[in-house]
């Protein structure tokens, strides 16, 4: 077993992907995908629908691995972990994600208390206050005995949000937090995200679509498309970028790099006229 | 869970490769039995949600069982005028064959189907996920615990079974049909002996159909696609495999055993 | 939560105690270590030569009627007999010392069960006491053999011995007929010659090794059994010191009485001789008023 090698702490950088490359069923994912998400900030990652920015964040948890490169989070790299430095290490990663993913038979408090449970032997008070800290911190602490198929999208996603952080992890990984809230719900999310940065310095990772709300939060925003980092930058200005990349997919245009025809073969021949003759 | 498998089309190579799988889908389930002792309050519930709710559908057709079986017996034992021997019929053929068969196809249907549909949708809805992100290992919270339930919830079930149908054909017979109380039980206990019926036949037969449909079960439930339309397809699959993995494990049991 | 954990548990547990419960009546109640516990009945024994397809926890009934059950069947080590327990309801408390148990079978094929017949006695037969008096099963073999007259023979396996006896007439006896001593069959008759010198029958005896000690001056008789039955070879004990070995002869034999001796006998009214028959008595007994 390699000592992990931990780069000082002020390294600027809590995750490094160097030279990422998956091919999944034929299809290259990621092709030698290179990223540094800053620590203690937030990053959003935006791209077309299906360029893999959920296969991402499995990597970086190490649900998946890469056929090549390497993911380095706090300095371990990922691939080389075993089973059991893996779970040490989801200890610090909250993962929220787009279904909220709560557990069916339990009702709101025991979901936030399950990882406690699992996890620790501390007193059965001491867990009680933990989970009612982190539902007050949501705002759903009067909602703490409800199941969840009483609970709307968006108070199933912040219930989520309190499990995630219920350890006080290192980083959040949210997997399109955005998706199906009403604005209320969506500004209530934002603010959560926010304030989980700012007052407890957890670096987030999001993955999104929603532009204008990626840009109330985020500090950083890469695109990527075709597997690769195709734009980086401030979000605020990452739209006049001036690549094709970003003019298509911030200034909304339909057809650019990523194309409108799913690739097929010549339109002529297959409605029967035989032969395109230029 | 990385899987690149080959797409198989042809059936009985898929049905091969499925029955491989979960012949090694059993191994990893064994060897997390250690890990799934943590989790011993889950394997109690499971038992509760496998076992205990489906008393009721073991018990009425148990009784159902052994009342029609009394029926039929006393009128094809009445040509030979040996009517008298029917309770020894109906606990011997319940004992060895219908109870732990009868049982085992029951349970699949009821406590099969939910589970590998609960299963599916655990992880349609990325909640086997978010364990694995929770550093919870699926297979010792979720699978091992339902595979247990399973295990021991089958003998207790069958005997339940059993018993129901040795009363139902009581009160057919005794009841309705006018057999004598104690040429009934006279015959009855002196022909059925513990081990080749009891424990051989009852116990033994349903701990082994309770492993294979729980396997069959847990392992549908972990590997269909995690869709909605995965999902209906693997209940299908659970019950088809089940049934068919039954009466072909009924076969070599008995002539192993009896 | 823990409520709903604890509700889990109990109802869990109820389960597993449930099927244990049904797991335990299957096992004592409806297989053979069935334990017979009655309400309020008293043991009463009875002894079989054979108890046919008696089963335990078989009806014991008095006219028809189920008194009881039978509680246990076991051979005594050492006898050939059987000792037979019934549980009898201490209603029925009135049951007379001398009554006879006899192994019955309900219909042509059906089970056993042991009926009690009332006898005369003044006293009830007590708790713990026993029937002296019992009748076994007919098994079907000795039936069948009654119908083709070759009933109670024994086949001799442990060995036997052979004696000789000479008849002025066998009747119809023949080889296979059965030897008895008070009524019990203890050999038979392996041959039946005619001596062409002394002019009589030549039978020859076999009998069973355990009767060695028949003395030497018996006396073989040909019997009938019953009316109009098989005929057999009955020996009489004598008084002598010495007792018959094998190859020895006996001397004092009696011959079976014809069917026309008898006749004779009622009507010529005393010898069978017919000259005396000219008395004018000759009206047959079936012309008496």
């Amino acid at each position: 077993m390699t000592q992990p090698v931990r780069p000082p702490p002020d390294d600027p950088h809590l995750v490094r992907i160097r030279g990422l490359t998956t091919v999944l069923n034929g299809k290259v994912i990621f092709d030698a995908l290179d990223m540094d998400i800053p620590r203690g900030r937030i990053t959003a990652i935006m791209g077309p629908s299906g360029t893999g920015k959920t296969t991402l964040l499995k990597h970086i948890t190490g649900q998946m691995r890469a056929d090549a490169g390497e993911i380095r989070v706090d300095g371990e790299d990922v691939s080389r972990l075993s089973r059991e430095q893996l779970y040490k290490l989801r200890e610090g990663i909250g993962y929220l994600f787009q279904n909220s993913a709560l557990l069916t038979d339990f009702d709101v408090f025991e979901n936030v208390a399950f990882p406690l449970r699992q996890h620790t032997k501390l007193p059965e008070v001491l867990i009680r206050n933990l989970v009612l800290l982190k539902l007050q911190a949501v705002g759903l602490r009067g909602a703490a005995r409800l199941m969840p198929n009483e609970l709307s999208g968006g108070m199933a996603r912040r219930v989520a949000l309190a499990r995630a952080i219920v350890f006080d992890p290192m980083l959040i990984l949210y997997d399109e937090p955005f998706v199906g809230l009403d604005p209320v719900a969506l500004n209530q999310v934002l603010k959560l995200i926010r304030t989980l940065n700012q007052t407890l310095g957890i670096t987030s990772v999001l993955v999104a679509h929603e532009l204008e709300a990626v840009k109330q939060v985020a500090d950083h925003v890469f695109l990527i498309a075709n597997g690769k980092v195709v734009a980086q930058g401030d979000p605020k200005t990452i739209a006049n970028d001036g690549s094709a990349w970003t003019r298509q997919f911030f200034g909304g245009e339909a057809d650019g790099p990523v194309p409108f025809q799913y690739p097929a073969g010549d339109y002529a021949q297959a409605l029967g006229f035989a032969g395109a003759s230029k | 869970m990385n899987m690149r498998e080959p797409q198989r089309h042809n059936v009985v190579s898929q049905s091969l490769a499925q029955i491989g799988a979960s012949g090694l889908f059993l191994l990893t389930l064994l060897a997390a039995i250690p890990r799934s002792m943590r989790y011993f309050r889950e394997t109690v519930r499971q038992l509760w949600f496998v076992g205990a709710m489906s008393l009721t559908i073991i018990m009425v057709c148990g009784l159902f069982v052994g009342m029609v079986l009394m029926l039929q017996l006393y009128h094809v034992l009445s040509i030979f005028g040996g009517t008298s021997a029917s309770g020894m019929v109906v606990a011997l053929s319940v004992y060895r064959e219908l109870g732990p068969v009868v049982t085992a196809l029951l349970f699949a249907g009821r406590a099969g189907t939910a589970v590998t549909a609960e299963i599916g949708l655990m992880r349609a809805t990325d909640q086997i996920d978010a364990m694995e992100m929770m550093a919870v290992d699926p297979i010792a919270y979720v699978a091992t615990p339902r595979f247990l339930a399973g295990l021991i919830a089958m003998p207790l079930l069958c005997c339940v079974f059993c018993a129901m149908a040795v009363f139902g054909g009581h009160l057919v017979g005794v009841t309705w049909l006018g057999i004598d109380n104690g040429t009934f039980w006279s015959n009855m206990t002196a022909v059925v002996d513990v081990r080749t019926d009891i424990v051989n036949g009852v116990l033994l037969k349903s701990l082994a159909f309770g492993a294979v449909v729980s396997l069959i079960a847990v392992f549908q439930g972990f590997t269909t696609p995690p869709t909605s339309e995965g999902v209906a397809y693997a209940t299908t699959r659970t019950v088809v495999a089940s049934s068919i993995a039954i009466l072909a494990l009924d076969f070599v049991l008995t002539a192993f055993l009896m | 939560m823990s409520q709903q954990r604890s509700s889990y548990a109990v109802g869990t547990g109820l389960f597993i105690v449930l099927g244990f419960a049904a797991l335990a009546y299957l096992a004592t109640q409806t297989s053979s270590v069935a334990n017979v516990r009655q309400g309020d009945s008293y043991t009463v024994d009875a002894q079989f030569t054979n108890i046919g397809q008696l089963k335990e926890r078989a009806p014991v009934k008095i006219a028809g009627v189920r008194v009881g059950q039978v509680q246990s069947i076991t051979l005594q080590p050492g006898h050939d007999v059987a000792d037979v327990k019934l549980s009898i309801d201490k209603n029925y408390n009135a049951i007379p010392q001398d009554s006879v148990a006899t192994i019955f079978t309900s219909g042509l094929l059906g089970d056993q069960y042991v009926g009690i017949e009332y006898g005369s006695a003044k006293q009830a037969v007590a708790a713990g006491g026993t029937l002296a008096r019992t009748k076994s099963t007919q098994p079907l073999e000795e039936m069948l053999g009654k119908f083709f007259g070759a009933g109670g023979v024994v086949d001799n396996v442990g060995g036997s011995y052979v004696v000789k006896a000479d008849f002025s007439n066998v009747g119809s006896l023949s080889a296979g007929a059965p030897v008895k001593m008070a009524g019990v069959v203890i050999g038979n008759v392996v041959s039946v010659h005619a001596d062409p010198v002394k002019l009589n029958a030549q039978v020859v005896l076999a009998i069973d090794k355990r009767y060695n000690a028949i003395p030497d001056d018996s006396a073989a008789a040909v019997f009938t059994s019953g009316l109009i039955g098989t005929q057999y070879v009955a020996i009489q004990p004598g008084g002598s010191p010495d007792v018959l070995k094998d190859g020895d002869e006996m001397i004092l034999t009696q011959s079976a009485m014809q069917l026309e001796d008898l006749i004779g006998k009622f009507l010529v009214n005393g010898s069978s001789d017919k000259k005396d028959a000219g008395d004018g008595k000759s009206d047959t007994p079936a012309g008496k008023h």
